[in-house]
């Protein structure tokens, strides 16, 4: 039996995909909840920004407003169905309350930083009224649609359709939308600005990265299994995918950056995206495409330990769910 | 085509000459540094039509972000940051020192002592302006000064005041002649001492409360005095002070409520009340509100107590922004040992529990225990302590016991301390009606060492300044309550602290867990107290003891190591305790070792007495983030040749850690071990050797990347059997991180393999 076999497997001992569980352990002990997220700098941050960071900070979190969301729906109506393991299915159960999670969080940051009603309610709106959205939208929808029709995986094609849909979100969605979004947000905190969302992003980022990690461990799975599906069709269909990605987030980026925006320009940017999406290929063992470098040093940050004034921060580096019991002869 | 808006409205074309010119100005002596790099860089972020200010600050941003590279970097953007700071409060007609505090004055921001004063010696004093003082700031320290410490213009929000000048500034709140002005401002300007962040930023200005902590005694049993405590804190928390409070008084969940003929609803709805009025003040927009509440492991809430930071459950039953502690008696800790139970007492039936110690409250609780609330096993109750510090790094573990048996100002019966601060370093007893209050200062001990070793006469001088001015402190304060008021005069305590342990460490090569590093440490901890002991029982012959002097035990001839049992020998300890004989001590404390974490950045070293954290890391406050790179680490590497692109990705892998670099010799890889690679014990036993000299106590982080209830047990056990009056956070680690997004991907095996069987994607490898 393989894993995108079609059925609804229940056994889990003996644990066919035991990685898938680990998985679902560490991300337990990640949890947090919206009600650590301390907003409240923000809305003094919010009053001294720029028009122009204006302008990039309420179309950032349109897009959040419903990123997340999108993402969700593609896990319960394509991801759970076909991946077939008890284990594995545990793993997305957890990721889909982590989405939830972030929906809630993004929710009540738009609560918090648009007051007016009827300003809410076109954020809310987002992926019919702002263009520069509605593409990106318009492209996940595509892809969560593509498996419509597939009640099970019998055949290759069915089953490249499926890894498609599943690189889609992991590499293009999560991993490159959302990550074209936090480098916006991380750049605001480089300059000491909107540190409430900053902490926020830091933990959905933490919990995207498991998403894609164990997206990436699920494709490579299935490459193990079955390698032939593997073949240049469905290389070169991922190139075209991300290459169109890493143009709908350039095009977003254009709005955002519309207005000037001192130390994130639109050539940068489209370099980072670049940057990101040949990452995306490297993972998959596929040749990059762009051979661009990251031009934002404030990425690089995002990269090593940190370390807060509790003072000043909260600190997001604990644990839930931590073992043992009372002894006095361990090491330490 | 790139251009700039000018300060009159024209756009110009951007010139990469001029910038790269800026840049030479700035780092012409910096042999590291590439101007047209920097230059380039800059443009390269820019939007067409930007002004020349963001041109400015880009280029300083640009700059900032090369540290990682080259730490050179840092001084660069240092300078730069320097030179725009300074066009700012040039641009306002100020052109010297007196002129920068008459304006402020003038704004209402100086008080009118200290506008006198420097009027008065306006010429002395703007000469003693060192020119090259901005050049020892690395960027992340004048950062933080420019953001947060520079007095601001009350509504054009301009910095009115150049960082030498805020020096100056802070050194004449605390003088009275032109000459000790002078001398203060010297040694705060070479970053060889640092007095704490309350007294630099209000010192000299209208509102001088200068002292960095109070701690507040558990309110009665009574709703009118819980609510009093909200007033006190709220008021003491204005102007930049953290707050510890026992909350061991006030009865627990159940309790009966004669007044009404209801039950209690225990301590967490008080503390949620708490929560809000600590989050709800704002320190001058510099930092939030902060506060610790204590609670003794005997309350019957306790268990509660420990969940108010969990980040599930009822939310009306959690404070995000208190930090916890637990009060721990020895008592507790020996039926933890002895896997006894453990009897939970409500204060209204023992309201004496809070005032006793030793043997006394040993008696008194055992008494208490025929009217418990409820029993549990202590090891159970332990553990849960555990699995707090573990999720949240809170419920520090602070002894009791301890803390009253080896302090100076319990001498006397009556005299009880009941808490430590928001930091677990400062112990000092208080009442319903006397807050203790601390002021904070702390040498860095790396500018006082080269690898030659310690320079004990520069080491010593440091001392007597530092001692002098934080005695000043207690005269020239404002108290913002009655209650802190009361206590200061009486019992004059200070805290001279230590910061850079560290960075002495690296320069004179020893591993931190060394028996070299322990014996530095301990030498120069015996070194600092005993000069300040000098200088006290200096002041106290000019001015007086301190009123409760004779409470103190010094009074009766024992001094703090005595109280250890540890060793003061030589002339100077004899000729110091013939002249406490005499004529007292001018104040009843001297030592206490404050985490540091804002002023070390300002100075640019190692916080405290902690080990690096990494070799490799960013810190994250209000002004944004700030990579930080271990220079003495890049020295070592450029020496040898090794500071590549290949090891930096390799060190950024290994997030911050050099284990893995083959290259490095192996005595080098011990030295450069990050807190988390050490082993713990070893700092607890750093702690406990130096703590014979520390009158107060320290604020000692503990770290653990994948903390188990097992290790913890073990490791809190034997901090608590080493003697140690306190411990702080438990520093862990996330048990998994974001996916780094710069380092390049490693090709996991499967992934090479395909390309085999697939030829044509071979072209990955190209």
């Amino acid at each position: 039996m393989t894993l995108l076999d079609p059925g609804m497997d229940l056994t889990l001992r003996p644990m066919r995909y035991p990685h898938f569980f680990d998985r679902f352990r560490d991300a337990i002990k990640n949890t947090w909840t919206v009600e650590e997220v301390d907003l409240h700098t923000d809305l003094a941050d919010l009053a001294r920004l720029s028009a122009a960071e204006r302008h990039l900070v309420s179309r950032l979190v349109a897009f959040f407003a419903t990123g997340d969301t999108i993402v969700a729906n593609n896990l319960v109506l394509n991801l759970y169905h076909h991946i077939n393991s008890p284990e594995g299915r545990l793993y997305l159960s957890r990721q889909l309350f982590e989405e939830a999670v972030h929906v809630q969080f993004y929710l009540n940051l738009l609560d918090t930083y648009v007051t007016d009603d009827a300003e809410r309610s076109a954020a809310f709106a987002a992926v019919e009224n702002i263009p520069s959205i509605a593409r990106k939208a318009e492209f996940c929808f595509r892809w969560i649609d593509s498996l419509a029709d597939l009640r099970e995986l019998r055949d290759k094609d069915d089953r490249r359709a499926f890894l498609l849909n599943l690189i889609c979100f992991a590499a293009c969605i999560e991993g490159l939308f959302f990550y074209g979004a936090f480098a916006y947000v991380y750049f605001l905190r480089s300059r000491g600005l909107l540190h409430g969302l900053a902490s926020g992003t830091n933990w959905v980022f933490r919990d995207e990265s498991m998403h894609m990690a164990f997206a990436f461990d699920v494709v490579e799975t299935v490459r193990a299994e079955e390698p032939d599906l593997f073949d240049a069709g469905l290389r070169e269909q991922v190139r075209q995918m991300l290459a169109e990605a890493v143009e709908c987030e350039v095009q977003f980026a254009a709005d955002l950056l519309d207005q000037g925006v001192s130390g994130m320009s639109l050539p940068d940017m489209r370099l980072y995206l670049q940057h990101v999406a040949d990452r995306r290929l490297a993972t998959l063992g596929i040749a990059p495409m762009y051979g661009s470098r990251n031009p934002f040093a404030f990425m690089e940050l995002q990269d090593v330990q940190e370390l807060s004034n509790f003072f000043e921060r909260r600190v997001s580096a604990y644990q839930v769910g931590v073992s043992g019991t009372v002894t006095f002869d361990d090491d330490f | 085509m790139m251009r700039v808006r000018k300060r009159d409205g024209d756009l110009e074309p951007v010139d990469v000459n001029k910038i790269v010119k800026a840049v030479e100005r700035w780092g012409g002596d910096l042999a590291d540094v590439d101007p047209l790099r920097v230059a380039t860089k800059t443009i390269s972020g820019l939007y067409d039509g930007a002004t020349t200010a963001e041109l400015d600050k880009l280029s300083i941003q640009t700059a900032a972000e090369l540290i990682g590279e080259e730490p050179q970097y840092s001084r660069l953007a240092a300078r730069l940051l320097a030179a725009y700071v300074d066009k700012e409060v040039r641009g306002q007609g100020v052109a010297s020192f007196s002129q920068a505090i008459r304006h402020a004055h003038q704004q209402g921001l100086i008080g009118d002592d200290t506008a006198g004063f420097v009027a008065r010696h306006a010429r002395k004093l703007d000469d003693a302006v060192d020119p090259d003082g901005d050049l020892r700031f690395e960027y992340f320290g004048l950062r933080t000064v420019a953001d947060r410490y520079l007095l601001r213009h009350p509504s054009s929000r301009l910095v009115v005041e150049t960082p030498q000048y805020w020096l100056l500034r802070v050194a004449c709140g605390l003088s009275t002649t032109p000459g000790e002005a002078i001398g203060f401002y010297r040694l705060m300007s070479s970053l060889a001492y640092l007095p704490s962040s309350p007294t630099l930023f209000n010192s000299g200005t209208v509102h001088t409360q200068m002292s960095s902590c109070f701690l507040v005694d558990s309110p009665r049993d009574e709703l009118d005095s819980i609510y009093e405590r909200y007033h006190q804190v709220a008021k003491l928390s204005k102007f930049s002070g953290g707050i510890g409070i026992s909350w061991s008084r006030v009865r627990g969940r159940g309790a009966l409520i004669r007044g009404t003929n209801g039950k209690s609803n225990g301590i967490v709805p008080f503390l949620k009340t708490l929560d809000a009025g600590v989050a709800a003040v704002n320190q001058g927009g510099r930092r939030k509100g902060a506060a610790c509440v204590y609670l003794e492991p005997w309350h019957p809430d306790v268990e509660e107590f420990l969940e108010l930071r969990d980040n599930t459950g009822e939310d009306a039953r959690r404070t995000h922004n208190l930090n916890l502690a637990n009060w721990i008696p020895d008592e507790f800790m020996r039926r933890v040992e002895a896997d006894a139970d453990w009897s939970l007492v409500d204060p209204s039936d023992a309201p004496s529990l809070p005032d006793l110690f030793g043997a006394e409250f040993d008696e008194a609780y055992r008494a208490a225990e025929k009217h418990a609330v409820k029993t549990v096993k202590a090891r159970d109750l332990y553990g849960r302590m555990m699995r707090t510090l573990a999720q949240t790094g809170n419920g520090w573990m602070t002894f009791k016991d301890r803390a009253n048996a080896l302090s100076n100002q319990t001498g006397e019966p009556g005299n009880t301390i009941h808490l430590s601060n928001l930091c677990t370093e400062i112990l000092e007893v208080n009442s319903d009606d006397e807050t203790a209050v601390c002021n904070l200062g702390s040498i860095n001990l790396g500018a006082h060492v080269t690898a030659g070793g310690v320079d004990w006469e520069k080491l010593r001088g440091t001392v007597r300044t530092a001692v002098l001015f934080l005695d000043r402190v207690i005269d020239v304060n404002y108290y913002p309550s009655p209650q802190a008021a009361a206590s200061n005069p009486r019992w004059r305590p200070v805290g001279l602290g230590l910061m850079g342990l560290q960075d002495a460490c690296f320069t004179l090569r020893l591993p931190f867990d060394s028996p070299g590093a322990r014996e530095l440490s301990t030498r120069v901890q015996e070194e600092i107290f005993l000069t300040a002991l000098e200088t006290s029982a200096g002041l106290a012959e000019r001015f007086g003891p301190h009123p409760a002097f004779a409470e103190t035990r010094a009074a009766r001839g024992e001094l703090h190591p005595d109280l250890w049992g540890a060793p003061t020998e030589g002339p100077r300890w004899d000729a110091l305790r013939a002249r406490v004989a005499a004529t007292g001590l001018r104040n009843s404390l001297l030592i206490a070792i404050a985490p540091t974490a804002t002023i070390a950045s300002i100075a640019g070293c190692y916080e405290c007495i902690e080990p690096q954290v990494s070799n490799l890391f960013k810190r994250e406050t209000m002004s944004g983030e700030f990579l930080q790179v271990n220079t003495h680490l890049v020295g070592e590497l450029k020496g040898r040749g090794l500071w590549t692109a290949a090891i930096r990705e390799q060190i950024k892998r290994a997030e911050g850690s050099v284990q893995a670099v083959a290259e490095l010799p192996a005595d080098l890889r011990e030295l450069y071990r990050t807190a988390w690679e050490l082993p713990q014990r070893a700092l607890i036993d750093l702690a406990a050797a130096r703590a014979p000299y520390i009158d107060q106590s320290q604020s000692l982080n503990l770290f653990l990347s994948t903390p188990t209830i097992g290790k913890l047990s073990s490791m809190y056990l034997y901090a608590w059997q080493a003697g140690l009056k306190t411990t702080y956070y438990l520093r862990s680690r996330p048990a998994t991180r974001i996916q780094q997004a710069t380092v390049p991907v490693l090709t996991v095996p499967d992934a090479v393999a395909c390309s085999l069987e697939n030829p044509e994607s071979c072209e990955a490898c190209q």
